[in-house]
This record gives structure tokens, C-alpha cells and sequence, in this order.
């Protein structure tokens, strides 16, 4: 009965208890540390908000111990539940809606300083605390980059201390410094990393998420499905990483480099946008010269997958030997373009083939009319265009070659900060502002194909990227977002890059030396930046190891690296069986570490223990009741020829495990050398068997 | 005490009972705690960990967040490592029952243990015995603490200390780690004293006593140092607020008197078993304040004519164990 009441009542008396200065402030020094990872994610009112009612409540603490005589500072709860109403709404009218995963995370910001203000009791504490560790979690939503896991050291080790500190009773004097506080959470937490890297590397990983897709995951930067003027410019803002790729040889150059992303097909007379075929495309031959590389992609929260044009295999998600499961995966449009079955909300890595070639297979016969459609009426001076380019070549190879001699020709300027463009935008850009990006170049280029009477479509993807020679391998940007154009000539696609004839340097050098200098290049993308440059690239490196290997560690990272220890073909229940043991024996180890002075203790006792089982197989067993001098007595009375050993083995076991404590150092290994000499002396059995006859 | 033969029992049921759960008194004279009786379950404190722990797993889950896992992961073992720390600063602990005091029926018994902890020290260690408020110590690395466990003594009789509950929830209070002792201590429990008892009867041998036999009435003698078990009737209570220490009033019998026998048959035959065992007492105590020597005889038992402290102790225990009335 006492086991059962015994905890119980002990937890609600524990629970009743008030909360002491110490420990008010050891609850406010953790919620701070769990608030600030999360404050530059949310809006600034809300991260300035809920930092201050942390801190009011502190100031209220100094203000309460600097004057005791004056009532303390109490916030009637009423008042508190109208905060968190108030609050919730302020929340709804920033996001515009309450139930979603960062307005939530916002609300609980908040939320724990209101809970704060009003914490008196030991229970309220543990919740606190509770809360704080959710809050550790919720950065991550944002960004799991190393500095991120940096942000969440200080508040791990708090929260082990705050713990330390609630659990302290006021009957326990053995009072601690923050300091000796945060040494031993250390010290536990330390202990306790074997245990976090086997459930890590352990823990199954899931491919699907258990609940509805985090709607907010779209919102990282990267290509749309549309393209309208200003649309990749704007993007080649972003010093973003879009993705990295490991080569299997040979990096191809530059100019080969086009990653290929949405394909385009359908234009309004100002946007380009998907146009769905039914049906899948073929992939294209694998030969010799061929490429193999792996794409580590960032999150970005649509389904496109990147490969360089020709994609000749379907992207195999890394580390999965079964070939079937590419199909499961992702699949191939008829226009070439590569889609996985779910938006990418976690970072992937891929292995993936291409071909490098600039035309494709022969297309359907009937294929281009679907590229031909152009909005009536608008752009007139382009459709005059094309039809004059059409009357004036003899066949779509020597149009096209017109148009690209006529885009030579033009004095366009290739910038990041166009003019913009308001009715009839490509006539406009083509015939009078003349300065664009490469959107501004493929969306006009194709039309003029159009009007001439080629199938035309526009291809949005990356080009280029750096060579990051600390890794040996390629970071591309989303300033390297790039669009081209692809036009159908002879029953195949061929591709043409106008920025390429506008712009040459773009393509072969990257955009920072493409465009004019004072253009807004993001620091990133320009090649000249010196040491700068070069400690980035490190660190990019590292960013890149760290991406690989620890936040890209999902449900295929972690069956490859189950196959690297032999353990993938095991059940479920075999391997949380390893994960069972694996935490024995790391008890064991931890408890044998901090065990050693036991074992030293316990000598005395083996030493006894040798003695009475000789003497008991010599025929006097100890009884139950008798102490050691009893026994030596009785011993002594039957061999007198071995009383002293006898006595000796008494007393100093007598001394060592039941009288005082050793007043010397040295005393205690004095008394254990002189019972390990004393049972050395003695006898062996048969011959004191025989003594005794 | 009529469980007695329960151990005895050849059931491996009772025996896994008496393993697990010590309802009897089976531990000797010094107790070294090992592992096999230490128990840990979570605090209340620890399942909300536990929960918060599961909360922040799932989320790590849904949103595919490795450094989420690393930091639920890395709690867990932060709570793992607590468990191990819980288990031991209890595990090694040598406790040793030291002593159980006397007391009359009504007050309270003491009884101390003392607890060393080896080279560590051991954090906020709790005794807790049924009817008993806890107890809690800490134990540094190198000594031994002596804890006193008080229990309210209703009755007359034997009052053994029963079960002792050492526990701690240190050092994170995540983990509720307890072990169960079970010594044999015990402490006698006197008969409350009948108040306003009649006075001492005749001497044996017909003297006319002049004592006035009641302890009111004697004169004060001196004060001696408490022990533990005085009545608190006789503490020197302005000595204690003074707070000079505790010290017991010794009254000498006014004008004294020959040796007296209390006899259980001179007693009215009306009075119940516990009346007279009640009267009895007050007459020991009256006796002794009167400093007379008595005799003390009641069905089963005899005590010869003395009037020292030991007398005293053996007339008053042979009341408190008088088999109750109805087993006379």
C-alpha cells in the first residue's frame, strides 16, 4: 500500500511547494535561451513581445527581493487568460489564420511568458519547462543549419539545470552555484550522447509525413511554374543554395551546365506557364559519354527535380539499390521535365544519369501544334515580326538562325534591373526598352518562334553553378536561375539560349560577369570576392557535409547506412532489440566507470569470505548469528596453533567494515594489506583438517 | 506479528511478496543497498518529460527535422543519464538501525537509523515509514547521518518501525528511485498512565504509608537530563523555552515509605483489563516519584521488590506487553 500512496503523496506535496528565487530565475534564464533561436522567425512585435513578459516577470523578482517588506508582485489570473485571448488574436491578424504551424509556434512564444508571469508553484515549473523544450524543436521548422543547432546548445544546458534546481527540496542543504549546476547538466548531457547517437542513427526514419503536409513548406525560393517578366531576375537575388551535385568524374564545363527545370508551354502574351501533356516522355539513350553525378537538393516545396539536359535515367533517390522503386519515385513528363510524386519539403539526394546534347529524339509528328497557340492581339509588332522572318528565309532552320542573327544584331543589354514592361511586353522589351534578363530573352525569343510558325516552348532551370574546390563539387544558386528555349526544327527539340548569343559571358562565366558592374549581384555569386570568397567556399564545404550527412539524414540515408553495418535486413523488433542492448551496456560501462572505488571497498569482503570458506570445508562453518570475533574465538579454541592468524583476520575485518571511519589516510589500505597477509597465512583446508585430528 | 509464520510459507508467491515488497522485518543488524532493491519509475516530473519528449519525436517525424530528432535524442539521454545518477546515489547507501525509544501510549516513538553514503555524497535522501512524517538527509561523501523517524504510538504494546521507504528523486527529479528496508526495530509502547489514579495502596506488610502517593503533592528534587520516553509532564519546560536544553523534573517522594506491592487482584473487580493496566502504570510512576520500592504482580508475571531505573523500565514493559483482555 505504501509503495502505491508513498510517490503519489510525495509528488503532490512536491507540487504544492512554491517555487524559490533561485529557481525563478534558473526558469527565466531557460525560457530566454529557448526564446531567442526562435525570436528571428517570428514577426518582430511577437519576439519582442514575449521576451518582455519574461523579463517583466524578472524585474518584478528584483523588485519584490529589494523591497520585502512591500506586498509581492501578484497578476490575478483573470487577467492573464484575457493576455493569452488578446494575444491569440493579435497572432490570427498577423498570419491571417490561427491554426497552422507558425502561427502556433507563435502563440506558444508568447504564451510561455504569459505562464511565466503567474508561475508560483513547483507544477508550474515542470510545465514551463516542458513548454521550453517544445520550443527547442520549433527553430528547425525554419532552419536547420549548424548555426542553428549552435542556438540550441545554451538552452539544452539550462534546461538540464533549471531541472536540477526545481528538483532541489528545502531540506537538501547542499546548496549549488549556476556554475557547479551547469558543469554537472553538462556532464549528464555528456554522458547521455551514446544513448542520442544510437536512437539516432536507429530511430526508423518515415518517407511521408504521418499528418497533412506542412502547408507552409512552400514557402522557400525557388523556380515557379510560371514565368513572367521580373520573375527569375528577381530570384537571382538569393545567394540561396538551390542544390549541390557530386560528380562521378569528370565537372562538365559551363556552357554544358543546364539544369533543367519547369518546362513551359503555354503563354498569355505576357506569362509563361505549365502546359500539361498526358502521357510519359522517353528517356533519352545512355552513351558513352554520358554522366553520372548525385544532386543534393534543398527543400524548395514543389515537385521539380533538376538534372542536366538530357536526363537518361530516372532520379534514384540515394542509397536505394532497388531499381523499381525510381518509378515509385519520380517520373518523366513528354516534355522532358522530371517530377516527383511529392512536393520536396526535405532536403534530397538523388543519383541521377545525363546525356549532354543539345537536340532530342525525334518528336510526334503532331506534337508542335500545341507550341504554335499565341494570344490574339496582343504584341502585334512581334507577330509582324515572325511573319516577316518566315516570308523572308527559306526553311525553320534558316529562320531560326535569322532570329538569332537579328537578336546579334539588336543592341540589347543583358542587366538584372530591367525596365518594366506594362501592355504588350515583349514588344515593348524587343523594340524599345531593349534591357533584360534572360527571362525577358526566352519568353520573347519563343514567341517570335511562334509567330513564325516553329513550335516553341520556354525551359526554366539553373545554369552553371561553382566548382567549390575545397569539396570537388558544384553549388548551384538560385542566382544561377536561368530560362532558355527550346524550338522544334527538322521533327526535333533543339535547344537556344538567346541570352547565350546576347550574353555570352553569362553562360561561360556566370552572372556576376555577364552583367554590368553596380548591378546587384548577390555577394555570393561574384567570383572575385578574395579571401571572403575563399572562406565561404569553406564553410560552404562544411554546410555541404553537414547537409549530407546530418539534416539529410532521412528514411534512405539512414537504410544505406543500416546496409554499411550490416544490419538492413533485420525487423523492426531485431533492431530496437540492438537499441535495448546497445543502452545496456552503455548503463553497464557508465556504472562500472564511476564504480571502481566500490570494488576497491568490497575487497575486504572477498578476503573474508575466502577465509570462512576454508575453514568451513575444514570442517567449522560459520553460524548465521556469529560475528567475526565470535568466530575466531571459536576457531582459535579448535587451533590454537592459528589463533593469531585467526585474530588478525578478525579484527582488521572487524575494524574495516564496522568500526569508525579511518581517522589517516592510509589506515584503511593498512588494515586490508594486514587481513590479505593474515588469509594468506592460513592454512588449506585438509591440512587444517588434519591439524585438528 | 501474527504474520510471522507467512515467511515461513514454502509459496513462491509470498516468498516474491517478501523479495519485492519487505513485509517483513528480514534485513539485519547493517544494510548495504544493492541493486536488486532499488526501484525506479518515473516522477510525476519525469512522465511529463516523457511526454514532452514523445510530443517533440512526432513533430520531428512529421516535419523530417534531423536536428529535432538530435535534440529530442539528446534530452533523452540527458533523462537516460538521470536514471543511472538516480539509481546511484541511492545504490551503496549503508543504513544501520540504531535505536527505538519508549514512550507511553499517546505520544510518539523515536526511531533512529543512521545512513552513510560510502565516498559519494547522496542527495536528498528520504525515510518515510508508515504513520511517520519523512524524513529527508543528505548524506556527504565520508560521513553518517543519524535520522530520526517519529511515529505516533496510539496504543500500548510493541510498535515495530515496519517498513522503511528510502527514497530520492535526485539529481533531476525525473526519477522516483526507492528500495525497501525492513529491520527489526521495535520500541515499547507503556500504558497511558490512569489519570487521576487513587493513591498508592498499604505497604505490603500493613504499614500505614504515610506517603501521599500522588506526584503532585512530592517535592522537587533536582533536575537529571531528559531521556527520551520521560513523561512530558515532568519536562523541565521552562528550562527548554530558556532554551538551556532538555531536562527532566525529579520529585522525591515526601516523607518516603517502606516497599509497596501493586498487585493486579487488590484492584476492583470492575475495572477492565485496560483500566487497571492504566492504573498500574500511574502507580509505577508514583512509586518511583515517591522513590519507594514496589513489587509489582499481575496474573502471569512477578517482578520482586526493587526501585531502581531498570526496575522501573522492566515493571512498565511487563504492563505495556500484558496480553490484551481478550485473550486473557
Amino acid at each position: 500500500m505504501n509503495a502505491i500512496s508513498g510517490p503519489a503523496r510525495n509528488a503532490g506535496r512536491a507540487a504544492s511547494a512554491s517555487l524559490g528565487v533561485v529557481q525563478i530565475r534558473w526558469l527565466g534564464a531557460l525560457l530566454v535561451c529557448a526564446q531567442l533561436p526562435q525570436a528571428p522567425h517570428l514577426p518582430l512585435w511577437i519576439a519582442a513581445f514575449g521576451l518582455l513578459l519574461v523579463g517583466l516577470r524578472l524585474a518584478l523578482l528584483r523588485r519584490d527581493r529589494l523591497r520585502p517588506d512591500a506586498p509581492p508582485a501578484r497578476i490575478p489570473s483573470w487577467t492573464l487568460v484575457l493576455f493569452a485571448i488578446a494575444a491569440a488574436l493579435a497572432v490570427r491578424a498577423s498570419y491571417g489564420y490561427l491554426l497552422g504551424r507558425d502561427p502556433s509556434v507563435a502563440f506558444l512564444f508568447i504564451l510561455v511568458g504569459i505562464k511565466f508571469l503567474e508561475t508560483r508553484t513547483v507544477r508550474d515549473g515542470t510545465l514551463l519547462v516542458a513548454l521550453a523544450s517544445f520550443l527547442l524543436v520549433t527553430p528547425f521548422f525554419r532552419s536547420q543549419s549548424p548555426f542553428a543547432a549552435l542556438a540550441a546548445l545554451p538552452a539544452l544546458l539550462v534546461l538540464g539545470a533549471t531541472l536540477d534546481a526545481l528538483a532541489r527540496t528545502p531540506a537538501s542543504r547542499l546548496a549549488r552555484t549556476p556554475a557547479e549546476a551547469l558543469r554537472r547538466t553538462a556532464r549528464m548531457t555528456f554522458q547521455g550522447i551514446p544513448i542520442a547517437a544510437v536512437l539516432f542513427v536507429l530511430f526508423p526514419r518515415i518517407a511521408t509525413p504521418l499528418w497533412g503536409v506542412p502547408a507552409e513548406a512552400g514557402a522557400q525560393s525557388g523556380l515557379a511554374d510560371t514565368m513572367a517578366p521580373g520573375s527569375i531576375s528577381e530570384l537571382s537575388l538569393s545567394d540561396a543554395v538551390a542544390f549541390r551535385v557530386d560528380f562521378d568524374g569528370v565537372v562538365p564545363l559551363p556552357a554544358q551546365r543546364y539544369w533543367r527545370g519547369p518546362v513551359l508551354g503555354r503563354f498569355d502574351g505576357r506569362e509563361w506557364s505549365l502546359m500539361p501533356r498526358p502521357g510519359l516522355g522517353k528517356l533519352a539513350p545512355w552513351t558513352p559519354t554520358g554522366i553520372s553525378y548525385a544532386v543534393t537538393l534543398e527543400p524548395h516545396g514543389k515537385p521539380w527535380l533538376f538534372a542536366l539536359d538530357l536526363p537518361a535515367s530516372l532520379p534514384r533517390p540515394h542509397g536505394d539499390a532497388a531499381d523499381a522503386r525510381a518509378e515509385n519515385y519520380a517520373f518523366l513528363t513528354p516534355d522532358q521535365q522530371l517530377i516527383a510524386h511529392t512536393p520536396i519539403t526535405q532536403v534530397l539526394r538523388y543519383t541521377q544519369l545525363s546525356v549532354l546534347r543539345q537536340s532530342y529524339l525525334p518528336a510526334d509528328p503532331d506534337e508542335g501544334r500545341d507550341y504554335l497557340r499565341l494570344p490574339a492581339r496582343t504584341n502585334p509588332r512581334t507577330l509582324a515580326l515572325g511573319r516577316e522572318l518566315r516570308a523572308s528565309n527559306e526553311g525553320d532552320r534558316a529562320v531560326v538562325d535569322a532570329a538569332i542573327a537579328w537578336f546579334r544584331a539588336a543592341p540589347f543589354v543583358y542587366t538584372l534591373t530591367p525596365p518594366l514592361l506594362d501592355r504588350d511586353p515583349v514588344d515593348e522589351f524587343l523594340f524599345e526598352t531593349r534591357r533584360g534578363f534572360c527571362e525577358h530573352y526566352a519568353g520573347a525569343f519563343a514567341m517570335m518562334m511562334r509567330a513564325a510558325g516553329i513550335p516553341a516552348r520556354v525551359v526554366t532551370g539553373y545554369q552553371g553553378g561553382e566548382v567549390n574546390p575545397q569539396g570537388l563539387y558544384l553549388i548551384v544558386r538560385q542566382s544561377d536561375a536561368h530560362a532558355w528555349t527550346e524550338v522544334l526544327v527538322d521533327g526535333a527539340w533543339r535547344r537556344i539560349d538567346p541570352t547565350a548569343v546576347v550574353a555570352p559571358s553569362r553562360i561561360e562565366l556566370g552572372l556576376s560577369r555577364a552583367v554590368a558592374a553596380g548591378e546587384p549581384v548577390p555577394l555570393f555569386a561574384r567570383l572575385d570576392g578574395g579571401w571572403l570568397k575563399n572562406a565561404q567556399l569553406t564553410f560552404d564545404a562544411l554546410n555541404h557535409a553537414w547537409r549530407r550527412h546530418l539534416v539529410g539524414f532521412n528514411r534512405d540515408r539512414q537504410r544505406e547506412l543500416w546496409r554499411d553495418l550490416a544490419i538492413d535486413r533485420y525487423a523492426g523488433w531485431q533492431i530496437a532489440a540492438i537499441a535495448g542492448a546497445l543502452g545496456l551496456a552503455w548503463a553497464a560501462i557508465l556504472l562500472a566507470a564511476t564504480g571502481v572505488a566500490r570494488a576497491r571497498r568490497e575487497r575486504e569482503q572477498a578476503l573474508w569470505h575466502e577465509a570462512c570458506k576454508r575453514l568451513a570445508s575444514a570442517g567449522l562453518p560459520r553460524l548465521a548469528h556469529e560475528g567475526p570475533i565470535a568466530y575466531a574465538a571459536r576457531a582459535s579454541r579448535r587451533w590454537p596453533q592459528f589463533a593469531i592468524a585467526f585474530v588478525a583476520i578478525a579484527e582488521s575485518y572487524a575494524a574495516l567494515r564496522y568500526g569508525p571511519p579511518p581517522a589517516r589516510p592510509g589506515e584503511r589500505e593498512a588494515l586490508v594489506a594486514t587481513l590479505a597477509r593474515a588469509v594468506d597465512v592460513l592454512p588449506p583446508p585438509g591440512e587444517l583438517r588434519t591439524a585438528a585430528a | 506479528m501474527g504474520v510471522a509464520t507467512h515467511t515461513r510459507g514454502p509459496g513462491a508467491w509470498s516468498r516474491a511478496r517478501q523479495r519485492f515488497f519487505r513485509h517483513e522485518p528480514a534485513d539485519g543488524e547493517r544494510l548495504i543497498l544493492r541493486h536488486s532493491r532499488i526501484y525506479i519509475l518515473p516522477s510525476r516530473r519525469g512522465w511529463t518529460m516523457l511526454g514532452t519528449l514523445a510530443i517533440m519525436l512526432l513533430t520531428s517525424v512529421n516535419y523530417a527535422l534531423s536536428l529535432g530528432f538530435a535534440v529530442t535524442f539528446l534530452l533523452g539521454g540527458l533523462v537516460a543519464a538521470a536514471l543511472l545518477h538516480a539509481f546511484r546515489n541511492l545504490a551503496g547507501i549503508e543504513i544501520r538501525p540504531l535505536a527505538a525509544s519508549e514512550t507511553f501510549a499517546g505520544g510518539r516513538i523515536a526511531f533512529t537509523l543512521s545512513l552513510s553514503g560510502g565516498e559519494r555524497t547522496r542527495e536528498a535522501v528520504e525515510l518515510r515509514a508508515v504513520g511517520a512524517e519523512p524524513v529527508v538527509a543528505d548524506v556527504a561523501g565520508g560521513t553518517a547521518v543519524t535520522l530520526r523517524i517519529e511515529r505516533p504510538a496510539p496504543t500500548r504494546g510493541r510498535l515495530a518501525l515496519g517498513r522503511v521507504t528510502l527514497s530520492s528523486t535526485q539529481p533531476l527529479g525525473l526519477w522516483h528511485a526507492w528500495s525497501y528496508v525492513h529491520f527489526p526495530l521495535a520500541g515499547i509502547v507503556y500504558p497511558e498512565p490512569e489519570p487521576g489514579a487513587p493513591p498508592l495502596p498499604r505497604g505490603a506488610h500493613g504499614q500505614d504509608l504515610t506517603a501521599p502517593g500522588q506526584g503532585e503533592e512530592s517535592e522537587f528534587a533536582g533536575l537529571r537530563d531528559y531521556h527520551p520516553g520521560d513523561p512530558p509532564q515532568r519536562v523541565a519546560w521552562k528550562a527548554v523555552a530558556r532554551g538551556a536544553g532538555w531536562y527532566t523534573k525529579e520529585f522525591d517522594g515526601a516523607g518516603g515509605g517502606g516497599p509497596v506491592t501493586l498487585d493486579w487482584t487488590i484492584l476492583p473487580s470492575a475495572l477492565d483489563v485496560e483500566t487497571r493496566l492504566a492504573r498500574l502504570t500511574a502507580w509505577v510512576l508514583a512509586a518511583e516519584r515517591a522513590a519507594r520500592p514496589f513489587a509489582l504482580r499481575v496474573p502471569g508475571g512477578m517482578l520482586p521488590v526493587a526501585n531502581d531505573r531498570n526496575h522501573r523500565r522492566a515493571a512498565l514493559t511487563m504492563l505495556a506487553m500484558f496480553p490484551a483482555e481478550d485473550a486473557v
